[in-house]
């Protein structure tokens, strides 16, 4: 058995090298071999380590969420609400004695106060108050008693602690294991005395991978050649090229986007239009070129701070004037400018650290140990930009010429023609003729050159002011009434800005992207589960602190986070480790019973299967309908495709034409949903009917949601309608008169499988009934022939035509088509 | 009717289903009966011991918003005062340190109104000349001197008036009532809005009926009064109601073999989901089409609810809609934000809305829905006793104000035939009975059998509530 688990692990090994290498930091790649070995030498050990003993009581897992939940409110780290100066978030609050009272005697549970008025019977005396509705149940006294008798052992708050690469546990089945992820998944499905499932199919696979890390389903022939290759490493190999695709970077800006809160519009009030597509640019670029995420982080934090920074660095810090603003007239600039630096304190807080800062705005946090004081300290990094706080017009200033590469390199070319041009005039005292000539083109050239530059878009940047302005704590967050003054600084239980740097946004970069730091890597790393798997490690994606829920896998999650920063922080390692997994790759086929006992799949017995995000959908469509527009390279400004009526003017400020949603034509009607003009105030409304946020506040997690509402957008929106139409030219016209055969291709299309009998047997019978509908009424299948912009084949049978597109619509709408199986 | 594939399921595995472990809304959400409301209703009102903390007064609520805020001045609250030192600078006292909006670094000016009151109903409560039809019923509803809020600008108002907080991202009035006390009707959804003014005033944001942080389920929908009046309602030309049929049964046997074979609850939830969406084709047009309403109808509401899209043609709708049991009716008129030029616009302003919402008060009452219905008419914020660009009484506007500001309230447990509150003598701060838009709030939760402090949703790792960590419920208001 061992024997085989090395086995595994060195294939692993063999598969990680394989991506790790390529990295920029040979250096660092060279570091994560030599631990890796140290792994597999590890293994042997684990295996004889045999079982643990029975469990004291974890104070992270057991006590601390009831002390949380129940006593912190009144007896935490907010000093404005502590009640009888107690304190329990800290071990000196809890053993310290006030008037001969100790909260908390190690050992001693009868001498210990906060047992005696736990237990207490008066009203009066008991704890929590009765009046708080939150009384403590009798298992969650025991659990105190037991913890206090134990010795009242103490721990911070794990994800405040760096996180060290745990060794991996001993598992009964290695055979199933795939690599280390699955290591851990498999031991505490053993401990549930639970086996996973099967391995998904072939199709499946492929359906699943493609969907996962491209955001598109895969070609016919994709499958096929995926079906065809009996190599041991096709899976690999399919992962391998789909991350490098330039689809990945779109599919991953998708996530990405609702972190930063992009948007095309301003947000507040009148809603007006900015343009910040450069900055989608960005991330998709980084994404596809696997920029470590540390640099990535650097970069949109503080990119405009680097030393020397490029065009990209500075475009990068576009991230953080993608907050909502506000033209109101009557509105109060000072107001609002302390309401952007809030949204770039929480929004940091809950991108990078996966906490929930928001509450210390205007009190210390009631659970976790940041201040008021600390947050006015974050504050100060984001309130120095010189901008125009209630500037209504596309480019707020600080902003930048955002050239792309092209435009880059076509200005360098006419700024050299024009340096020969004015070189040649004067080097050689040219004839009359010559010089005539001579003026010409170099006027020729600065035009072209001017015109060049004048089309370069312009990008909102962050940019510190040349002084520091000072900051004051804003007292219980009003922005009238100034507190203390303060400096730019982290919070102290998460460690200290590196020491040497002015401490400034890229201090505050550096300190998020230290290697030790306890929050970064893992909030990151469960983002991508969360990603893949529906539901994270943690849960609460989004809060990692003392009230967000424990990790289900507490040591992967580790394992994950130290793996990902010792790999470089490369994003497509750690997402290939978790899709070559063979947690991962189960049937996502749910038992009844299993239903019933892990409803979320949070053990991870089954593959996940959940509803594709809004953009997905309609890229899933389009992609099936064969409209998807591929001829463009990635990135781009964003497009206006169908929309029903002119919803922006029933919305607008007053009226006026250029209110109007003036749709987009031709290709960019087929662009992929990542480019889609986001307006805040009424977002393109099949996003916001699939649980797209609108924007304005960032969002970790979306929610997943199944409503009447999305079967109209699936049957009726023009956008869809119109790709059931297009699919069904396209499979009548590769199999004509053939419908078996066109209904397998559009299955294979929209499904990657063929369909079943029964399947087969009720598309036919609808196929039937349609048909013979529109034969009598043959001026409705003109009709509904007529939806959509993209041309009929020339000579189309309408009523043929019409009666496919209604099988077409039935498979658009299918659960199995808009699910990742 | 339908076989329902979700009773192979039990209850528990919908409730755990989902990425918020909301999957019940799948379920629960827009759309089903009193199970989605217990559903959605246990985990959320903590310590209330059941579903509701009370026994309910009002079963649903039809919220007239006033978008950009009407003068109180004007309208609702008289201050001879002012008349008498019009053009005079406010006394320092007053404003010193107060916020202004557009007024900014001007003079403040005291600024009378040009309209007579008079006294009405059994109470004597003085209601402005431009509001007979809301002076004549007087005694249903009771008049609110002295709201207030903490938001001095549009944006940040409406979504104070609408979540409890200026800061965009938290749920609205409605979508909290859908997710504490789900829906109770089978074909529509709990929690509906209707748009009027289009083209007129501020703009709108569908996040004024957005769910925030709780499950999209919970959000408003629209319904327009032009073109589809549900978005995608309508099938596409072409296609009728025989061949969407046709299509829906199609694609409810591929869901169902699939379901048969994967087992997930979600794909019960979709098939269900499907055959609403079927139903509400019909439901939503039935509705939304007021041409079978007899003449008396139009005898009460006028002449303007028959053209489609007017406050009058959606007060007529919010009774039906009330009749139909949706829990949550939200009305947006806009284009109350008088800045200059006060008297030509408020006038037209109010003949669009006065007797609208007197028709929809005795219709509600006619009907016997009064009583469980609770109508609210306000604004985002009021307007200042100061003048904005002139002192004529011709052409006189009035900025934002938010420290005082009136409203009105009926049915569903309030007072009926009333004032509450008053402001000083010059209307600028409220002098007695204050009542805060927090306070407000947990007024309308607890008609509703909700104890506001109660109805608490965790995101983000902290416990929200509609009144974040203020508000108290005020009996001054309650009948």
């Amino acid at each position: 058995m061992e024997a085989v688990y090395h086995t595994k692990l060195v294939e692993w090994l063999t598969l990680t090298t394989r991506i790790v290498l390529p990295l920029r930091r040979a250096a660092r790649a060279a570091g994560i071999l030599a631990r890796l070995s140290v792994v597999v030498a590890g293994v042997g050990d684990v295996v004889a380590a045999g079982l643990e003993p029975r469990r004291a009581v974890d104070f992270d897992r057991e006590i601390r969420p009831i002390l949380s939940d129940h006593c912190f409110a009144c007896h935490g780290p907010d000093e404005g609400a502590r009640k009888a100066g107690l304190r329990l978030d800290t071990r000196d609050g809890v053993l310290a004695t006030a008037d001969g009272v100790t909260a908390v005697v190690p050992g001693r549970s009868e001498a210990s106060a906060l047992m005696h008025r736990v237990l207490a019977d008066d009203e009066d005396e008991v704890m929590p108050p009765p009046q708080s509705g939150n009384s403590l149940t009798t298992r969650q006294i025991e659990k105190l008693r037991q913890w206090i008798d134990e010795g009242a052992e103490w721990r911070g708050h794990w994800a405040f602690e760096t996180p060290v690469r745990p060794a991996l546990p001993t598992v009964g089945d290695v055979d199933w294991v795939r690599n280390p992820l699955d290591v851990w998944v498999r031991e505490r499905l053993e401990r549930e005395q639970r086996v996973p499932q099967a391995e998904a199919d072939a199709r499946t696979l492929i359906r699943r991978l493609s969907l996962d890390l491209c955001g598109v389903p895969p070609s016919p022939d994709e499958v096929e050649a995926f079906l065809a290759d009996q190599n041991d490493r096709a899976y690999g190999a399919l992962v391998d090229r789909l991350l490098a695709s330039p689809q990945y970077g779109e599919r991953m800006a998708q996530m990405w986007l609702d972190l930063a809160r992009f948007a095309d519009s301003d947000g507040y009030h009148d809603d007006t239009p900015r343009s910040m597509w450069r900055f989608r640019d960005y991330v998709i670029h980084a994404f596809n070129a696997n920029k470590p995420f540390d640099d990535f982080t650097v970069e949109q934090i503080a990119g405009d701070l680097l030393p020397n920074a490029t065009v990209e660095q500075r475009m990068a810090s576009a991230f953080h004037r993608n907050g909502p603003t506000s033209s109101e007239g009557g509105a109060d600039a000072q107001e609002y400018a302390a309401k952007y630096a809030v949204d770039r304190v929480n929004t940091t807080a809950s991108t990078w650290l996966g906490v929930t800062m928001q509450c210390a705005e205007c009190h210390d946090h009631k659970y976790d140990p940041f201040t008021t004081r600390e947050y006015y300290q974050l504050f100060a990094f984001f309130n120095q930009v010189p901008e125009n706080v209630l500037e209504r017009t596309l480019h707020v200033a600080p902003v930048m010429a955002a050239p792309t590469p092209e435009q880059e390199a076509a200005v360098a070319v006419l700024t050299r023609q024009v340096e020969e041009f004015e070189q040649a005039m004067t080097s050689s005292a040219p004839e009359r003729s010559a010089e005539a000539e001579l003026k010409t083109q170099l006027a020729a050239a600065k035009q072209a050159r001017d015109e060049l530059v004048r089309s370069i878009p312009q990008l909102r940047v962050m940019a510190d002011g040349p002084e520091v302005q000072p900051t004051h704590i804003l007292v219980r967050g009003d922005y009238r009434t100034l507190g203390e003054q303060v400096s730019p600084g982290v919070p102290a239980s998460l460690g200290k800005l590196p020491a040497g740097l002015p401490p400034n946004r890229l201090a505050l970069a550096r300190w998020l992207t230290d290697p030790r730091h306890p929050l970064t890597a893992r909030v990151m790393v469960n983002r991508l589960w969360q990603m893949i798997f529906g539901v994270g490690l943690v849960k609460t994606a989004e809060e990692f602190g003392s009230q967000g829920e424990r990790p289900s896998h507490s040591e992967l999650l580790d394992w994950l986070a130290v793996e990902f920063v010792e790999s470089g922080w490369n994003v497509k390692h750690v997402l290939k480790l978790i899709v070559t997994s063979a947690t991962y790759r189960q049937s996502s086929k749910i038992s009844p019973e299993w239903l019933e006992r892990d409803p979320e799949n949070r053990l991870l017995a089954r593959g996940a299967r959940f509803r594709l995000p809004a953009e997905t959908v309609r890229d899933n469509a389009l992609t099936i309908a064969g409209l998807i527009d591929r001829a463009r390279p990635v990135g781009g400004p964003s497009v206006k495709p169908y929309q029903p009526g002119d919803l922006w003017r029933e919305f607008a400020y007053g009226d006026s034409a250029d209110k109007a949603y003036v749709r987009d034509t031709g290709a960019d009607l087929y662009r992929r949903s990542v480019y889609t003009f986001w307006k805040r105030s009424i977002l393109y409304p099949s996003y916001a009917v699939f649980d797209a946020p609108n924007r304005e506040v960032c969002t970790a997690r979306r929610p997943v949601t199944n409503t009447p509402l999305q079967a109209y957008v699936l049957l009726n929106d023009e956008s869809f309608v119109e790709a059931a139409r297009v699919l069904a030219q396209n499979v009548m016209a590769g199999h004509p008169g053939d419908f078996a055969k066109q209904l397998d291709r559009a299955f294979l299309l929209a499904l990657a499988r063929p369909p079943s009998a029964a399947e087969a047997t009720a598309m036919e019978s609808l196929h039937h009934d349609v048909l013979a509908v529109y034969s009598d009424r043959p001026e409705e299948a003109a009709q509904l022939l007529a939806v959509g912009d993209f041309p009929l084949p020339e000579g189309a049978d309408a009523v043929r035509l019409a009666a496919w597109t209604c099988v077409a619509n039935a498979i658009l709408n299918f659960d199995e088509t808009i699910t990742k199986e | 009717m339908f076989p329902d594939p979700c009773q192979q399921w039990t209850r528990r595995a919908f409730l755990g289903r989902g990425a918020f472990g909301v999957g019940a809304m799948g379920l629960a959400s827009l759309l089903q009966e009193n199970l989605a409301g217990k559903a959605l209703a246990a985990p959320s009102l903590r310590g209330g011991g059941g579903v509701l903390h009370y026994a309910p007064k009002a079963k649903r609520i039809i919220f007239l918003f006033m978008s950009g805020g009407p003068s109180q001045l004007d309208l609702f609250d008289p201050k001879p005062k002012l008349n008498e030192w019009n053009g005079q600078p406010m006394p320092a006292s007053l404003v010193k340190n107060e916020r202004v909006a557009q007024l900014q670094g001007q003079p403040l000016l005291c600024m009378g109104s040009r309209y007579a009151f008079a006294r009405h109903g059994q109470a004597g409560v003085e209601i402005s000349e431009l509001l007979p039809w809301t002076a004549k019923m007087a005694d249903d509803i009771t008049v609110i001197r002295s709201m207030q809020t903490e938001a001095i600008n549009h944006d940040p108002a409406v979504t104070f008036m609408q979540t409890g907080n200026a800061q965009p991202g938290r749920p609205v009035m409605g979508s909290w009532l859908s997710y504490g006390l789900g829906s109770h009707n089978r074909d529509l959804p709990s929690f509906v809005v209707l748009v009027s003014g289009i083209g007129k005033g501020q703009n709108l944001h569908t996040r004024y009926w957005g769910s925030g942080f709780l499950p999209t389920v919970h959000q408003g929908v629209q319904f327009r009064s032009s073109g589809d009046p549900v978005l995608f309602v309508s099938n596409p030309p072409g296609m009728s109601s025989e061949v969407r049929r046709r299509i829906l049964d199609g694609v409810r046997d591929v869901n169902q073999q699939k379901l048969d074979v994967v087992g997930d609850p979600e794909i019960a939830t979709r098939i269900e989901q499907y055959e609403m969406a079927w139903r509400m084709q019909t439901s939503v047009p039935d509705l939304m089409d007021n041409s079978k309403e007899s003449a008396s109808v139009y005898d009460l509401y006028g002449e303007e609810a028959k053209t489609p899209g007017t406050f009058a043609a959606n007060c007529l709708l919010a009774r039906k809609l009330a009749e139909r049991d949706v829990r949550f009716i939200q009305l947006y008129h806009r284009d109350w934000d008088h800045h200059d030029k006060l008297p030509d616009a408020i006038g037209s302003e109010c003949r669009h809305v006065d007797r609208a919402g007197y028709a929809l008060v005795q219709d509600l009452k006619q009907r016997g829905l009064l009583d469980d219905t609770i109508v609210v008419w306000s604004g985002e914020f009021g307007r200042t006793p100061m003048s904005q660009s002139s002192t004529s009484y011709d052409t006189y506007g009035r900025d934002h104000h938010m420290k005082a500001f009136s409203s009105w309230v009926a049915g569903g447990g309030f007072k009926a035939g009333g004032l509450v509150g008053a402001t000083d003598e010059l209307g600028f701060s409220v002098v007695h009975d204050r009542v805060h838009v927090h306070d407000f709030h947990a007024t309308i939760l607890h008609l509703m059998g909700i104890d506001h402090t109660q109805l608490i949703y965790r995101s983000q790792g902290r416990d929200f509530r509609l009144t974040d960590v203020h508000g108290q419920r005020l009996p001054i208001l309650l009948a």
